[in-house]
């Protein structure tokens, strides 16, 4: 993966997830971090931090961006989310409008 | 006497006068009596007995608006009805020779018949002669309505003359250029995956038992998740209880079936309302009612401070007496649902008038049975900025009722929603748009006694309208089409369901003029073809929304031929019915 294509993701413990740009910007919040003009330190370094939201959280919202990509181009398969992630998860992805 | 025969008189002036705008109806009014009764074309019998009946008696005139009746009653109220023999000579006459062709028995036709000499009727009704000369004159208005209404007569008409007589007896339809486009737009097979959200959703909802708290979760979620348990007949008083825990800011329950009167007091007595700004308990029947409302939620003078807005729709238990005590622990209310609580009645108005005068900003009333609507007009001008009004489904509403008060409040409204009111006529209308400049939305579905010429009225007068409602109504395609083309620019949301005339008028004028239209409902318009309904999708580039139930019309053609990649089509066959609801 070349770098200009990727952006790290950075939990609340401080774990980095490194994904495609692309992925990223499926979620409406990461979009417009990214893209929008005013010179924010997320935009140079393509780095988002979210203190909020824990880092198995994140891993699955990676997760899902890649299997929503995967299910575009026409492999239709099924996301399985574990119920004690649920709650977590639907307000994390509230926040990134996912 | 004299009254009856200046609606006799009328009923000739405007039965020839709507010859000119229509000529098929002209031959149907004349027989209007015979289509009510049977679904033979046998008549021709009933009234040859009915000639030794006659009966000269002028009973009262008044026609009530009934559709099915008994072949004797019919015959005796026919028999009422004759006046000098000469014109019904007539009638009959012209009736017999065109019996046949109405052998096809319509409700909806029989319904417009009734209607239109009702109309009469209800004109009588109101004492200036002045209106009724009025209402037939908006064609010679010189308007943009009439305008555009002369435009679209003109364009059939051209086309009738370079068509030839090809068939006298459809009205040809005017061209509509459309070819669809291959490979472009929404490819029907391929579904959007479902968001994170909305799978979190669904599996929090398929393992709600094991939710064991709900803090933190902002509102906008937690309705989500009622609705959908709701939905799914799932939500049960320990869910009810994780809402309500805390100092809740908005409950929202569209259904309330489930909940017993013990659950609810269990649920309620216990739960801190100081901070609750909106609480929606619809189909609370079961469980609310006067007696338990002291110990839950209005259980001091100002235990709900700061709620805004309440909805008790279907609380058929609860009286006057106890919205009293229920409105007296809330002095803030903005917003007002008691839809369906049949057992209030006009003095439920006169409480919220006494307190709420000056804050209540929407009412609905839907289908409140024991509420009259003239008795409680006084209250109901007194509410000083009312901006909402649904009196849907309350026969009591009439012409009177309407012109009182919008006179009082019109200027200020900006919501109303009239459907299912039987008894309104364009009067009705016509003050509607002459008061309410700044109406923003309207709903006058299932008034089937409205003509063209309340569309007319609501072009010229509500220039602010950005949703429109017509459900079963009986208005023409020139006139829809007209009416387009004036106001069409400004509208947002637009339901023409079931409104059987729609045709390629109605396709043109959405399609030059409808730029900002997103949400539109063609369902059961079985005259639109696929062109037509490309056509409008093509041209219609903010449209997110089609509805078309009941097409069958439709085809493939349409559907995978429209270039328009953002607009969700529901009711034909590709789409699992139930997401939409």
């Amino acid at each position: 993966m070349k770098k200009e294509e990727t952006v790290k993701l950075i939990s609340a413990e401080g774990m980095e997830f490194v994904i495609d740009k692309e992925a990223a910007m499926l979620s409406q919040t990461i979009r417009n971090m990214l893209t929008s003009p005013g010179g924010f330190a997320e935009t140079e370094h393509g780095e988002v931090t979210f203190p909020e939201i824990s880092a198995l959280i994140l891993e699955k919202i990676c997760q899902y961006f890649y299997w929503n990509l995967q299910y575009s181009r026409g492999k239709e398969t099924e996301f399985h989310i574990e119920p004690e992630l649920t709650l977590e998860l639907m307000m994390a992805a509230n926040y990134l409008h996912t | 006497m004299k009254g009856k025969s200046i609606a006799e008189s009328e009923y000739i002036e405007k039965s020839e006068r709507k010859d000119e705008i229509e000529n098929v109806n002209r031959k149907r009014r004349f027989s209007r009596e015979e289509k009510g009764k049977g679904k033979l074309v046998v008549e021709t019998d009933l009234e040859s007995e009915d000639e030794s009946l006659v009966d000269v008696s002028f009973s009262d005139v008044e026609l009530p608006a009934e559709e099915v009746k008994s072949p004797d009653e019919k015959l005796s109220k026919r028999s009422n009805r004759r006046t000098s023999g000469g014109r019904m000579e007539r009638f009959r006459d012209a009736a017999r020779r065109n019996a046949s062709r109405f052998a096809y028995f319509n409700t909806r036709e029989e319904e417009e018949e009734n209607n239109n000499n009702l109309s009469v009727e209800a004109e009588r009704e109101i004492p200036s002669v002045e209106e009724h000369i009025e209402e037939k004159v908006v064609e010679d208005w010189p308007g943009p309505f009439s305008t555009a209404m002369k435009i679209i007569r003109d364009r059939t008409a051209n086309l009738n003359v370079r068509q030839g007589s090809s068939s006298s007896d459809q009205v040809p339809s005017v061209q509509i250029k459309w070819v669809p486009q291959k490979g472009k737009g929404k490819d029907g097979s391929k579904r959007l995956p479902p968001s994170l959200l909305d799978l979190s959703l669904r599996v929090l909802v398929d393992n709600a038992d094991a939710i064991a708290s709900l803090d933190h979760v902002p509102d906008a979620m937690r309705h989500k998740l009622c609705q959908m348990l709701c939905d799914s007949r799932q939500m049960n008083s320990n869910l009810l209880d994780l809402l309500l825990s805390g100092s809740p800011t908005e409950i929202r329950l569209r259904e309330c079936s489930w909940l017993t009167e013990d659950q609810f007091s269990e649920c309620f007595v216990k739960c801190d309302t100081s901070n609750l700004t909106v609480l929606q308990l619809d189909y609370c029947g079961q469980c609310l009612a006067d007696y338990n409302i002291p110990s839950t939620l209005a259980r001091s003078l100002n235990s709900l401070p700061a709620l805004t807005t309440l909805s008790l729709t279907g609380a058929y238990r609860l009286s006057d007496a106890g919205l009293s005590v229920l409105v007296s622990s809330a002095p803030a209310l903005r917003s007002v649902n008691l839809s369906q609580c049949s057992f209030l009645t006009h003095g439920a108005i006169e409480i919220l008038a006494s307190s709420l005068a000056s804050v209540l900003l929407e009412l609905f009333i839907n289908d409140c049975q024991s509420i009259d609507a003239m008795l409680m007009l006084p209250s109901l001008k007194k509410l000083e900025r009312l901006k909402v009004l649904s009196v849907a489904g309350l026969e009591s509403v009439t012409d009177k009722f309407i012109k009182e008060i919008i006179t009082a409040r019109g200027d200020g409204m900006k919501e109303l929603i009239l459907s299912g009111c039987g008894k309104l006529t364009d009067s009705s209308l016509k003050i509607i748009a002459e008061t309410c400049s700044s109406l923003r939305s309207l709903d006058i579905g299932n008034v089937p006694k409205l003509t063209d010429n309340s569309l007319g009225y609501l072009a010229s007068g509500c220039r602010s309208l950005e949703l429109l409602k017509l459900c079963r109504n009986t208005f023409s395609d020139d006139a829809i089409g007209a009416f387009l083309e004036i106001s069409g620019e400004v509208l947002k949301e637009l339901a023409l369901n079931n409104v059987g005339k729609v045709g390629h008028n109605t396709a043109l004028s959405l399609a030059r003029r409808s730029r900002n239209l997103v949400s539109l409902d063609l369902s059961w318009c079985r005259n639109l073809t696929d062109e037509a309904m490309g056509l409008i999708v093509d041209s219609c580039l903010s449209l997110r929304v089609l509805k078309l139930f009941g097409c069958t019309q439709i085809t493939d053609v349409f559907l995978y031929g429209h270039s328009n990649a953002k607009v969700e089509i529901i009711g034909l066959k590709l789409s699992p019915l139930l997401e939409h609801i």
